[in-house]
């Protein structure tokens, strides 16, 4: 079970590895994008999946990433992987001063304190003039795209190594802890203050490379795109589709549902608008935990799996 | 015997309602205590104070002749105070083994880091507390009763010196009281001192080698439990007094 198990997924992995050497250029750009939001969502799913703190501000970390990048190679003339490199402290800094103050509130407080952050960067990097203000920079082109490619499947490959090594580490189990239950953890002798600041970081780091590749490769940026809170939205999304708090869930909620996005905005175009909308609705209503328990429990339950979900909405 | 832990002065006030009323006592080492009180009393208040999910208004708390209150609620847990909680916290998605894993992976000196290891140890607190056929269960299937347990095996797994119970026996039925007493007794003999909250008299008087008695905040009695829970004060407090 456990040995089939890592097969397929070494499998998957060999499978998107490959798609440079056989996928048309749209295929490629499509996937670099697909797994940039799946970085996106696993990183969300530390701090909102096992932390339990459902985080608006990761695209803020997403757009720092952006702006190291492009600071540090536009005016620095610095190489791409110390631009990386300076997204990573940008955003590192930023989770724990902000993240020590906002991180004592909790639920819906939380998730609006982190929402207002986003609007707050967008005016700040709009008046720095490091940050070409609200003009953006252009980043020295690379037309590479199997190297994005690559690089992004590479990340994502991090990232979900970082998670799987959470749900066995006492990190992960204090992180669990907290989610589940913060003032247990506590009594417990979990440091809540300082695993929370921890996990924020530990998911803006990620959110902050997605942004930084994502920058390097589209070769522009801006405020307004950098600090896009739709973003932020589409990756929490991604994350509670596929599986909060799981291993694969995220990467498997992203990947399908990038598919589908993208299939919808190329063929059925007046659909495409309406679909994320629809999946939120979908997935709330009759699979709160994800994908992955659905799929775990549906072949117990079967059709009573969806009804007892909305039963317990109380609708 | 000497105190581990010694309560002085300690007040707390809620705007305008002082819960806990300038109460002074000590906890020896290797005692039960037992707490009573009627509702409101300010017992639950008490262990809060202690644990430090609250903090007193005036007052000390020392531990092994420390001050604990300049200490977040972790540390003390890491210094080995070990609580459980009246409204049971488990982690409901966890499994109950995983729920007191936790306990041993924290808990006091810091804990156990190896996970595995860890499992082995919330087994054997399970066992201890009856709860060893439940192991692979999740947290939210239990019942009442066996919440209770849960909630000692997972403030044990943490190791603790000082073990408060806030009414791990309300909501039990006698036969399961027995047990849970059985389980008590058990801790003191590995040398744990045990504060006991409840609200069944008949349980603690059994159980404590001695009675500490709050009403509204202030404490009106403390002693054997034989002579306090026949004192006059006592009586009124939970009878009311007698009419002439």
């Amino acid at each position: 079970m456990k040995t089939t198990r890592i097969a397929l997924i070494l499998a998957a992995l060999a499978i998107l590895a490959a798609v440079p050497w056989f996928g048309s250029d749209v295929l490629v750009q499509f996937g670099i994008n697909a797994l940039l939001i799946a970085v996106l969502a696993q990183g969300w799913n530390i701090i909102g999946g096992y932390a339990g703190y459902a985080s608006f501000g990761n695209s803020v970390f997403y757009g720092l990433g952006s702006y190291g990048v492009a600071i540090a190679m536009v005016q620095w003339q610095l190489p791409f992987g110390v631009g990386l490199m300076f997204g990573v402290a940008l955003a590192a800094v930023f989770a724990v001063l902000l993240g020590v103050p906002v991180l004592r509130l909790r639920g819906h407080y939380f998730a609006i304190a982190t929402l207002a952050l986003a609007q707050v960067m967008t005016a700040i990097v709009s008046n720095v003039k490091l940050a070409g203000q609200n003009i953006g920079l252009v980043l020295p082109p690379l037309n590479n795209d199997p190297l994005f490619y690559e690089l992004s499947l590479g990340l994502l490959v991090l990232a979900t190594l970082t998670i799987y090594w959470l749900t066995r580490s006492r990190f992960g189990f204090g992180l669990i802890a907290i989610r589940e239950n913060e003032e247990g953890a506590a009594v417990m002798g979990v440091n809540t203050t300082l695993y929370k600041t921890l996990a924020f970081a530990l998911s803006g780091i990620f959110s902050a490379l997605a942004g930084g590749i994502h920058a390097y490769w589209v070769t522009f940026i801006d405020p307004e795109s950098a600090f896009d809170i739709g973003l932020n939205i589409k990756m929490i999304i991604m994350a509670v589709f596929g599986g909060p708090g799981t291993v694969l869930g995220p990467v498997v909620g992203a990947l399908s549902l990038s598919a589908v996005s993208e299939f919808l905005s190329s063929e059925i175009t007046s659909l495409a608008g309406l679909f994320f909308g629809a999946v939120v609705v979908a997935a709330v209503v009759l699979m709160p935990r994800g994908l992955a328990d659905m799929l775990r429990r549906f072949r117990s339950m079967g059709w009573r799996y969806f009804a007892e979900n909305i039963r317990s909405h109380r609708l | 015997m000497t105190a581990i832990l010694e309560v002085s002065h300690v007040t707390r006030r809620f705007e305008g309602l002082v819960a806990v009323d300038d109460v002074s006592f000590a906890l020896q080492r290797g005692e039960i205590l037992g707490v009573i009180g009627p509702n409101g009393a300010g017992k639950t208040t008490l262990i809060s104070l202690i644990s430090g999910t609250l903090a007193p208004s005036s007052g000390d708390i020392l531990f092994e002749g420390r001050s604990l209150l300049p200490l977040p609620v972790y540390r003390r847990a890491r210094l080995g105070i070990g609580r459980t909680f009246q409204i049971m916290r488990p982690f409901p998605g966890l499994s109950v083994l995983d729920n007191v894993a936790v306990g041993a992976l924290f808990g006091r000196g810091g804990g156990q880091a190896q996970l595995a290891k860890a499992r082995e140890l919330a087994r054997v607190q399970l066992d201890f507390v009856g709860l060893g056929k439940n192991v692979d269960q999740r947290a939210d299937e239990l019942g009442g009763p066996g919440r209770k347990r849960l909630e000692l095996a997972k403030a044990l797994a943490t190791q603790p010196k000082v073990l408060l119970c806030d009414e791990v026996m309300a909501g039990l039925n006698l036969v399961e009281i027995e047990e849970v007493i059985e389980v008590i007794r058990k801790v003191r003999n590995e040398g744990i001192s045990v504060l006991v909250i409840e609200h069944v008299i008949k349980a603690i008087r059994s159980l404590s080698d001695r009675l500490l008695v709050l009403n509204h905040g202030v404490k009106i009695a403390e002693g054997d439990p034989g002579s306090v829970l026949s004192s006059q004060a006592v009586i009124e407090a939970y009878l009311g007094k007698r009419r002439a």
